[in-house]
Order: C-alpha cells, then structure tokens, then sequence
C-alpha cells in the first residue's frame, strides 16, 4: 500500500504546464462575453428543427430574416444609445411615424419611392437630432426626453391616418420586400450591411471608441479632450435612423402605412441589446453581441409559434430568457473577476 | 487582534501573528500601497472576512466578515472612498443609521446635531447642502465627522487628511488627538511622514502583509520609516528640479476670471514647473479646470505659445496643446473597467487614426504598450482593466495619456493624491521628464513639501486670487502658509 503511493510521480502545481491548443481555445471562448447569447442560439436552432421540419425551410428562414430586420436594426439603434449611458424608448413609435409618413409622402403626395424614403429618413434623424439637444443641452433625461416622443409620435402617426392605415403605396416601394439577394429578402441583407457598418464604427473608428468612453465614464471623457456632447447627439441621431429605416421597412412589407404598427417593438430591441450584452450602465458591450440578441429573439418567437405554444406562453418564455441572459452574465462576470484575482 | 492570516487566491496579502491596540493612543500604520494596511483596518471593520484570526474589542470577539457587529462594539472607518448618498443633505448623511427619536423626522434637531458635528471639525459646509454638490476634500469632512459622531471605540481613519488643505487636516488631527484623549483608539492611516510623526504615538510598519516594524513617535524617523517601507533611502525623493526653465513664454493668463476665480495674472516658460499653493476652496483646481476650458472664463486673456488661447471646453484645450491630470481619478479620469490600452489612447485617438477615422488595431496595441512603459505602469498586460491596478499605476496611466499627446502645458491636480512612497518617486520623475521636453506644467498641491521639493516657483491661492509668487530661493513653509492664510496681495 505504501509502496504504491511513492510510486506515483510527484505533482508540482507551481511549474506551469504548457496549456493544450484546445484548452487555450475553451478559456478563449469562455472569456468571451457573447458566448452564452452565441451559444444559445445553436442550441435552440438545432432543438426546434428537430421539433419541425419546416423550421430550417427556406420559406421560414426568410420570414425570420424579415422579422430580424425589424428587431435587430432596432437593437443595433438603441445600443448605440445604450453605450452612452441613455435610454431610447421612442423607438416603437417613431417606427409608426415614419411607416405611416412614406406611406403619404409615396402614395398621397406622388413622391417616387425613393424621394419618399429619403425625406422619411430626414425626418427621423431630425428627430433624433431633436432627443440629442434635449439630452444634451437641456439636461433632460433620457427616459422623459424619448418618453415624450413616444407619446407624441405615436400621436402624429394616428393624426395624420386618423386612424386608418394609407394604402396605394408604389410597387417600387413595396419591391424593396419582394427582392432576395442570393436567398436572402432585402430587408434582411440590410440588417447584416447595418451590423458590419455598426461594428466597424464601434470597434475600429476613434469616435466609436470615444462613444464607448462617454458611456464608461462621462467626465473622464469630457476632460481627456473628447467632445462629449457630438457623440451623444451621434447615438441619438442613429438610434432615431434605425427607427426610421424599420418603419420603411414595415410600409413595403405591408403595402400600407399602419399607424398602429410598433407598439412596444422598443422595449424588445432593448430586450435584444441587453441579452447580447450591451451594459445597460453605459460603456459596455459589442455588436456581435446584439445581433445574436435579436437571432434569439426571433428564433425563440418563430420556434414557438411553430411548436403551437400560445402566444400568452410566449411572453412568459421571453421574460425568462432575459432573466437568464440576465444573471448568467452577472455571474460570469463575476467568476472572470474572481479569476482575475487570484493569478496576480 | 491574533493570527489574522488572510489570502486571496494563492497570494497572502497579510499575516500578522498579534497586535495589540491600547485605549487613549493615536497608532499610525503606514506601508506602500499594497501593504496590507487597508486589509487590515477591512478586517478590524468587519468588511473583509480573515482566512485565520480574531479580532477582540474590549471583551467581546468579532464576529468575523460582520460589519454590523463591528459597529455595535464601536469600531468606525473612515476610508478613503466615501459612501455618501449623494441626493441627501449633509444633515442627512451624518445621521444616517442612527435610531429616529420618533415616527417623524425633526429636521431642526437634524440640523442642530450636524451642526454641533461639523463645528468639532471647524467645517463651515451648510446641513442642507446635497451632499453632491461638496467638493471631494468636503465630501471627506463629512465622512469624518460621520464617524465621530458615532462615538466610536476605535476609530479608523484610512488617509483622512490626503484630500485636505493645512488647516483641514490640522482640524482633522486635532480632533483625532481629542478622541483618543477621551480613551479611544485612533488608527491612523498615512502617507505624510511628517504628518504621521506628528499625530502618532506609536507607527506600525506594514510591508508585503507582514508588520516589519513597530516604533515609538520618538523612534520613527522620517528615514527610518521609509527604509522600514521600501527599503529605499529617503535622499532619493529629496531633490530639485533637475533642469533649468527656458526664457520662451509658453503659457500666460491675463486679468482671468471664472465663477470663484480671479483675477489671475500667470506667466508659465516652456521647461518650468510652477507649483500652486492655497488653502482647500482656495480656487486652485478651479484654476486648473478654467485653463483646461472645463469651466467657462468670464473675463481675461490667455496666450499658449505665441497665439491667443481660448478654449470653449478641454477638446479645445487639448486639440491647443493643454492636458490636464485632475484631482479625482477614479471618477475624472479613468474607464474603470476598460482596459490600459482603451485608458491610455484615449486622449490621442484622432491621431491613432488613419485614414482620418479608422483605428488600427496593431497600432494601437503598439503606442499603447509603448505609452504605458515610459510611464512606468506596471501591469501583466495592456489588456488588464485599470480598475485592479493599484493607485499609483492608475496615476501613471493618466500620466501615459497625456504625455502620448505631447501637450506644451500639462496641468496637474494633485498628481500624487493616494500614492504610495516609490511610485509618488516615479511621478515626480515623469514630472521632471515632462520639464525637461520643454513641457510647461502647472501642479496643483496641498502637499507643501511636495511642491518645495518639484516647483521651480510657487504661486500662493486665496480664495480665488493669486496672492503671491515665491522663487525657489525664497521657497519657506512658514512664508508660503502665511500668504496662503492671509491672503496678503503682494
């Protein structure tokens, strides 16, 4: 018996053993922050089509990716407004402005649908301008500032329709919808062009940096020479454009301008960017992150409504997939701090 | 307090076999940061939980990791963060946690008692102030006072004086001495040698989480303790600037004016350090901050250079050639959480840019890491976040910042507040470093022997005006704390 123990080579925990090429990857993975939201969404994509065969079908996967373009450029607005530090609860009406504009401006006014799309989009921006001056000039805060929008937007959209929807919108517009590039409907080729555009300006232009510093810390910001106000007026302004740029969407996709279209579509964009990480503090959190927040988003709706669970259900599953993105995010944060700690 | 052995990980951070506090002593406890001091006064309050070890308080044990415990046997800390609720009134934070007389709030006999608090410190902040709109060095006053009123047994004071002008922090010790007069214990937690030498009767050394030594006031010389410390000779820190200003005028104020400020006349040459003395309230960061065009002029001239200067906010400053290192790092200069790369490109990131607007990756990581070298930050890795790094590394970080932009006027508030012994060295090199490129700095300090050790001049604050410029062979403590305290025009 005791022979058998001097037997076993001595273990030294303090030299340090070259860590395997796979071992490296699993810690490289596991210090990536949208690996939960990334690896989530395997997991239910593989789940429901095996639940359904119709899931993984071509017909599905497009009116996912036209539900994608809808939440997903949202999230990807609002996270900008998010890294600052602010709020954008505006955004599910400002969709129903804007949808109901082009809407008019396309079919009551005889504007091409180009012309139409691109006055819509002024619009929106002048109103994110409109937030950003309120935020920053006026001192008012995020939440009254784009609460008030989404009262009194919503009000225009209904004033202007009186209520019904505008039809006799352009073919021009509503072929926006109908085109696919290799598979993939428009609207949906617009939200991969709107992640890769969002992501090159957070992670490799010198403004996205700063706009990550203003949310991180405001006056450290505002002292180490950076132009704090601009960068938060910048947030607004392409939070109010997804908006816009999702209610054209939704015009062509309906043929009609709906002035009751977007309603609390805001709350799940930001349901979207704070499940893919986006700190809801301020300073935190990456593209890849929201896009795959609003992958969830979607695959968790279409899954549902395939397998026949009640709609009712349906929000009580969201809230808990928030729930959970929610804590397991605290938790890894904390082990990774922990971790930190103790390998000085 | 017995066997207090406590780890993080596989690093013990302290281990210390026995201590023994007497009432009616005033102990300092002094080491680098890193020392162990703030474990140990975290363990004393109940806030951090020993690995081994009891704390005794007159008869009765710790509960260990039990900060309400620790309170009820009448142990206070003051640290050097201050959990001030922000929204509420200085009444109001001075009281928090003492039992209400009744269903109802008395807001007179609130403010009476703070008053009667404050008043001990000789603190003139009005009871109805929100606490958020105090200055730090106030902020810490109230903190103060807080514990005191909770009559404590022992009473922790973690660098109670490092945010303080002279007659604060001589308030500060005075009460302090009355407490312990009074039979408490006093744990007295320094940076200021002298200070410490001062207040104490006793200094207890702390050194990689072991007490290296344990001296009397009469015992602890200033060198004793520093070679106690950092093994290191004090006659490194001793010194004086080491290369003459130039004669070129990089920086002057004309008749400047801000809210609390003014009118200031100020001539700065390339090469010089300028130190910049006052009481607390005294206009001196302000003075820093309206150069920096972080609070609005409303009168006067400024030339940088040899062109007018006119900064509508600290992007002009900078985009002018002008830096700032402020008072309160943690929340005026740095992103806690983000990494030493994103912290020390952040004031140079247009010119990181090719392209005008793109970062580069590789070209960052390189100017990063080359940035944070030649300031001395020690750290495994620009990767690391800032926020666990100790002071004197984050302050050097800042330092990096600023130094990459190549400014012609660096301005510098409290550059070594919270910093222990050998990296307050490496700043005041870097400072000099920064002269010797021809830099103009500016230093703003309420450490007197800091600026008569760094400046080539001194310029005297009171209450918002200059009131007097002293060479350096006219450099005395004695003449500079008079004109501070006076406030005499020249």
């Amino acid at each position: 018996m005791t022979a058998a123990h001097t037997d076993r080579p001595a273990v030294t925990p303090e030299e340090p053993v070259a860590e395997p090429a796979g071992r490296r990857l699993v810690t490289r993975l596991a210090a990536t922050p949208e690996i939960g939201v990334i690896a989530t969404v395997i997991v239910l994509f593989i789940v429901f089509s095996a639940a359904s065969e119709s899931f993984a079908g071509v017909s599905n996967l497009q009116t996912m990716g036209f539900d994608l373009a809808q939440y997903g450029i949202l999230a990807l607005g609002v996270s900008f407004v998010i890294l600052t530090g602010g709020i954008d609860l505006s955004l599910g009406s400002v969709v129903a402005l804007t949808a109901v504009v082009s809407a008019w401006l396309n079919a009551r006014a005889e504007l091409p649908a180009p012309a139409a799309i691109a006055v819509t989009l002024l619009l929106a921006a002048a109103i994110g301008v409109l937030h950003g001056v309120f935020v920053t000039r006026l001192g008012v805060p995020p939440f009254v500032t784009t609460l008030i929008t989404l009262v009194a937007a919503r009000g225009a959209a209904l004033a202007i329709t009186k209520g019904f929807p505008i039809d006799g919108v352009s073919e021009t517009f509503t072929d926006l919808n109908a085109y696919r590039v290799l598979l993939i409907p428009v609207p949906t080729a617009i939200f991969i062009v709107c992640c890769v555009a969002a992501w090159v300006f957070l992670e490799r232009t010198y403004a996205g940096r700063q706009l990550y510093a203003v949310g991180g810390n405001r006056e450290a910001a505002r002292l180490a020479g950076i132009r704090t106000e601009r960068r938060i007026m910048l947030a607004y302004v392409v939070s109010a454009l997804c908006a816009g740029l999702v209610g054209v969407l939704i015009t062509s996709r309906l043929s009609v301008g709906q002035p009751g279209v977007g309603q609390g579509w805001e709350l799940t964009a930001i349901a979207a960017a704070v499940i893919g990480g986006i700190s809801l503090s301020g300073g935190a959190g990456r593209v890849v992150g929201v896009a795959f927040g609003a992958i969830l988003l979607v695959v968790i709706n279409t899954g549902l409504v395939i397998l026949h669970v009640s709609p009712y259900y349906q929000q009580i599953v969201l809230g808990l997939v928030l729930a959970v993105a929610v804590t397991t995010d605290r938790i890894r944060s904390r082990r990774l701090a922990r971790a930190r700690r103790a390998t000085p | 307090m017995t066997g207090l052995h406590k780890a993080y990980g596989t690093t013990t951070v302290l281990d210390v076999p026995e201590l023994v506090l007497h009432g009616g002593q005033i102990v300092a406890l002094v080491g680098e940061n890193g020392a162990g001091k703030s474990t140990l006064t975290g363990i004393l309050s109940g806030i951090v939980r020993p690995d081994r070890g009891t704390v005794e308080v007159g008869p009765s044990t710790l509960r260990p990791g039990d900060p309400v415990h620790a309170q009820q046997l009448g142990v206070s800390l003051v640290a050097q963060e201050f959990p001030l609720f922000g929204q509420l009134s200085v009444a109001e934070n001075l009281l928090l946690g003492r039992p209400p007389a009744g269903l109802f709030v008395d807001r007179s006999a609130q403010r009476r008692q703070a008053r009667a608090l404050l008043d001990r410190l000789g603190a003139a902040i009005g009871t109805d102030r929100m606490v958020e709109t105090l200055t730090v060095p106030q902020q810490q006053l109230i903190e103060i006072a807080k514990a005191l009123g909770r009559e404590p047994r022992v009473l922790v004071l973690d660098e109670p004086t490092s945010a303080l002008g002279p007659v604060e922090s001589a308030a500060v010790l005075t009460a302090a001495r009355e407490l312990a007069a009074a039979g408490a214990v006093v744990v007295f937690i320094g940076h200021r040698l002298d200070e410490v030498r001062e207040i104490a009767e006793r200094v207890v050394v702390l050194r990689n989480g072991r007490l290296v030594a344990d001296l009397t006031a009469a015992e602890a010389t200033e060198q004793r303790l520093v070679r106690a410390m950092v093994g290191a000779e004090l006659s490194d820190l001793v010194g004086e600037p080491a290369t003459a200003a130039t004669d070129r005028d990089a920086f002057t104020a004309a008749g400047l004016t801000a809210p609390g400020i003014g009118p200031v006349d100020l001539t700065l040459r390339a090469g010089e350090i300028l130190g910049v003395a006052g009481l607390m309230g005294s206009g001196r960061s302000r003075l820093l901050h309206t150069v920096m065009g972080a609070i609005p002029r409303t009168g006067g001239t400024m030339t940088l250079g040899d062109r007018s200067y006119d900064p509508g906010s600290p992007a002009d400053a900078a985009a002018a050639g002008v830096g700032l290192v402020p008072e309160d790092r943690k929340h005026q200069a740095l992103l806690l959480d983000d990494s030493v790369r994103w912290n020390v490109s952040l004031a140079v990131l247009p010119t990181l840019s090719h392209r005008r607007y793109f970062l580069s990756p590789g070209r960052e990581r390189t100017f990063a890491a080359g940035a944070a070298a030649a300031a001395g930050v020690k750290c495994e890795s620009i990767e690391q976040p800032v926020r666990g790094l100790s002071g004197g590394n984050q302050q050097k970080i800042v330092f990096g910042r600023w130094f990459a932009a190549r400014p012609r006027l660096l301005l510098l508030d409290e550059p070594t507040r919270g910093v222990d012994v050998g990296a307050k060295a490496g700043i005041y090199q870097l400072i000099e470093q920064a002269a010797a490129d021809g830099m103009a700095v500016l230093v703003a300090s309420s450490e007197l022997e800091e600026l008569m050790q760094l400046t080539h001049r001194i310029a005297v604050m009171s209450r918002g005006r200059l009131v007097r410029t002293f060479d350096r062979d006219q450099f005395s403590k004695e003449a500079v704390m008079t004109a501070a305290t006076t406030g005499a025009p020249r």
